[in-house]
């Protein structure tokens, strides 16, 4: 069905049955909340359209927020693709958002501590060992470690879609290093630029605010003694994928970025290398993954971490942001059991839904999957950026039977859910010069902090920019939009 | 600050500079060479020899010839060529990427605006009619950021540190240019008198440092030699000269340095003596032996660089 408009640039706009589409009703009418920008939209012809879209290209690429592609001889930047119809979620959605992120924050919190001290939830037998012993994200290292107060999961991303039914659920937890926040903020400053008129016509939320946010949990969590704490963020280089992220964040923190060449150890306690001599370090966002944070302690080979640091944590000179260890809880196949988690700790009732998911280690579900491949998403636990995710109805009968030998050789390693079908949003097409249906999800940036919560109120909202791709990874050629929660 | 974060504002610095002067240089002598006065002036390979000796590639055989679109496009945009102006300006926003913490945004967007317009520049356009245009938009771009840097940034120590990179290069690159129009003026001597001395060369050497205009202003005769030295190298009003520039290298080194009396043979301490020869120092003693007081100074500031490299980059 087309959309009710005359506009020309949804003009080849093609609402398909069978999803939830965010802009549109069953009509073909845009939403009432959604109106007033269709018709802002609508109103540009498509040279307008087109000007507009470089213009937000220009920001983008002015701004540095680039990743590069090598090949060439000459390291070509090109920019994360940014798309200019933003994404509006009203007050009443977001509070269910906000409170639900913020419950599994706080349960995937006192799950770490368990599974580092007392284990009482395997005793109880609500999560079965087996799902820790065989996590290669479970640093022994970190059992009995007492993190600055209690706090592993400073900084959580949760993934959540909406579905056809018209609900949330949450498709995965990011509690190691998740990334992204940076671009929403991007995204708000690109569609300012470009369409500066167009938010006077909306009450939105500023996405500003995150890094002074994050300031204060990292502050609220500095070792025991120290009155002002000195912060940074540990980047692992200007080479890395996130860097802008990193330097986004010290800058807006307004902290040094480091690497770790640049901090020394003495005493087990954290140093830097400034140009007045050494300064000690108390809190240390890091943006560099477990098993290379440290070479004493865990890869000896990395050189982008610094020696003596989890010694230094250990005994509580240092604090680290993410703690070391959190990968153990955002382990898709720990995810399976997040209602029975959230219940177990907070006795309350999950706020948001878990998508329906089958382990492989369980022998009935096992034979669940290997019979409805075809049906399923078939995902890896431990892998991140939609690498290694395999959609039933995408295979061909040979890759079917490849995709069930590869779970028969390692059951532990797959879960899988029914293909969700993740609702759609208009976004605009550069080849066809329109708008088109693509499907759509949200990452949101939850902070926990000695008595501070603080959820993002925004996010970043990924669009998969092939026509049906249901993947919406960066790393997978997808884009964002800019998140508008509305003002009640 | 980091001390290698530190390293790098100061090279960010000395690259925003240098970038600047190669391009001014550039273009410069190759418009004012198209009327110049005298033939040898005029000539291409004069012209073209002139730019390689300034980016410190002379070429010692007088009997090669050189291809104008070649020299032009090494200096402009050739990425084999470490002293070209777009390596420059790649080395400008990589060294602004490491501390991209430190810097305001205003300054990077501005860096990053120009890396871009460099990148995109089409090199047959350089070579064949895009000269002016693009050594424009070099000293413009380059306005900019040290306006952004002066605009835009905490006054404190990053600033100093950036300020210490872009004075000591400027100091270098003048010195450079009086030591490659001085090479030029005994080739393309004057008509009258001491014809080194009244060498049409000293115009184009203040316009190189954009000091002309301002040179008439103070001495009111054509540039000659002693006036032309005396005002780029001696006046602290002028401001690229090497006088004003160690003005506010020692400026910015006392932000650095907070120690109440200069410790023996830091950074401040060299400096000091530095400034302290120059502001006692008369432009004949410069004219006499031109070549061995330009060797001087430069070691000067080499050694500068090093001690500073030792005292605060040290990590």
């Amino acid at each position: 069905m087309k959309p009710n408009t005359e506009h020309q640039i949804f003009s080849s706009y093609n609402k398909k049955d069978g999803f939830f589409d965010e802009v549109f009703n069953s009509n073909g009418d845009a939403k009432s909340i959604y109106k007033k920008l269709f018709d802002l939209y609508g109103d540009h012809s498509v040279a307008e359209y087109v000007q507009l879209n470089n213009k937000a290209k220009a920001s983008f690429f002015n701004q540095g927020i680039t990743f590069q592609v090598y090949g060439e001889k000459e390291a070509k930047e090109k920019i994360f693709p940014f798309d200019l119809f933003p994404r509006i979620i009203d007050a009443d959605e977001w509070n269910t958002i906000e409170a639900g992120s913020i419950q599994r924050s706080r349960a995937l919190n006192l799950f770490l501590w368990d599974v580092y001290h007392d284990k009482k939830i395997i005793k109880d037998k609500i999560v079965p060992l087996e799902l820790l012993s065989s996590s290669s994200n479970y640093l022994h290292q970190m059992i009995g470690v007492d993190p600055p107060n209690g706090i592993y999961n400073h900084v959580s991303g949760i993934d959540i879609i909406k579905h056809a039914d018209g609900n949330y659920y949450v498709l995965e937890d990011n509690i190691r290093c998740p990334s992204g926040v940076s671009y929403v903020i991007c995204n708000r400053t690109a569609l300012k630029r470009a369409l500066f008129g167009v938010f006077n016509h909306y009450q939105a939320h500023t996405v500003t605010n995150y890094a002074e946010n994050l300031m204060e949990i990292l502050e609220s969590v500095k070792p025991q003694g120290v009155d002002i704490p000195t912060c940074v963020v540990i980047t692992p280089g200007m080479y890395n994928s996130a860097y802008y992220e990193h330097s986004y964040l010290a800058k807006a923190m307004g902290v040094e970025l480091v690497e770790g060449r640049d901090l020394f150890v003495e005493n087990d306690f954290v140093y830097m290398k400034t140009i007045n001599g050494p300064k000690k370090v108390d809190v240390i966002y890091r943006r560099i993954d477990d098993l290379f944070i440290d070479p004493l302690e865990f890869n000896p080979d990395s050189t982008l971490g610094l020696p003596g640091l989890f010694s230094a944590y250990r005994k509580g000179n240092v604090c680290l942001a993410n703690a070391p260890g959190t990968g153990v809880a955002d382990d898709k196949a720990i995810y399976t059991y997040m209602p029975e988690i959230i219940k177990y700790y907070l006795d309350e009732e999950p706020i948001l839904s878990n998508v329906k998911t089958y382990h492989c280690s369980r022998q009935n579900e096992l034979k669940y999957v290997l019979e409805n491949v075809d049906k399923l998403v078939v995902k890896p636990v431990d892998e991140a950026g939609g690498y290694g995710i395999s959609i039933g109805n995408k295979l061909t009968k040979n890759e079917i039977e490849e995709v069930k030998k590869r779970i028969l050789k390692d059951p532990r390693k797959y879960v899988a859910q029914p293909i969700l079908s993740l609702s759609v949003h208009p976004t605009y097409i550069e080849d066809k010069n329109s708008f088109e249906q693509r499907h759509i999800d949200l990452r949101t940036f939850t902070l926990l902090g000695k008595d501070k919560e603080f959820v993002l109120k925004g996010g970043l909202t990924r669009v998969a920019l092939q026509e049906g791709n249901l993947i919406v990874n960066s790393s997978q050629g997808g884009g964002s939009k800019d998140t508008w929660v509305l003002k009640k | 600050m980091l001390a290698r974060v530190a390293n790098n504002l100061f090279w960010m610095g000395r690259y925003i500079e240098r970038s600047e002067h190669i391009a001014r240089f550039m273009n410069v002598n190759y418009f004012s060479s198209l009327d110049a006065p005298n033939t040898l002036s005029q000539s291409r390979q004069f012209v073209l020899k002139s730019m390689l000796f300034m980016v410190g590639r002379p070429v010692s055989n007088d009997e090669l010839i050189l291809n104008e679109e070649q020299v032009i496009y090494d200096l402009g945009l050739n990425s084999d060529k470490p002293y070209s102006i777009l390596n420059n300006i790649k080395a400008i926003r990589e060294n602004a990427n490491s501390a991209r913490d430190l810097i305001s945004t205003e300054l990077y967007e501005a860096i990053n605006k120009f890396y871009h317009f460099i990148l995109n520049y089409e090199s047959d356009v350089l070579v064949k009619r895009g000269l002016y245009d693009f050594t424009v938009n070099v000293t413009e771009s380059s306005s900019i950021l040290r306006n952004k840097i002066r605009g835009t940034l905490l006054h404190d120590q990053v600033y100093a540190i950036i300020m210490l990179g872009i004075n000591i290069e400027r100091a270098t690159q003048i010195i450079r240019i009086i030591n490659t129009k001085y090479n030029d003026a005994l080739n393309a001597q004057g008509s009258y008198g001491n014809k080194i001395a009244h060498s049409s060369e000293w115009s184009t050497l203040l316009k190189c440092a954009e000091a002309y205009d301002m040179m008439r202003r103070l001495y009111k005769k054509t540039p000659a030699s002693v006036t032309t030295l005396e005002f780029l190298v001696l006046n602290a009003d002028c401001p690229r000269s090497v006088m004003n520039s160690l003005n506010q290298i020692c400026s910015h080194v006392q932000v650095l340095d907070q120690s109440k009396y200069p410790v023996k043979n830091s950074t401040s301490c060299l400096v000091g003596k530095l400034r302290s020869k120059f502001s006692f120092m008369q432009v004949e003693e410069i004219e006499k032996d031109i070549k061995g007081f330009i060797d001087q100074i430069l070691d000067d500031l080499f050694k500068i660089s090093e001690r500073m490299e030792q005292e605060f980059f040290n990590y």
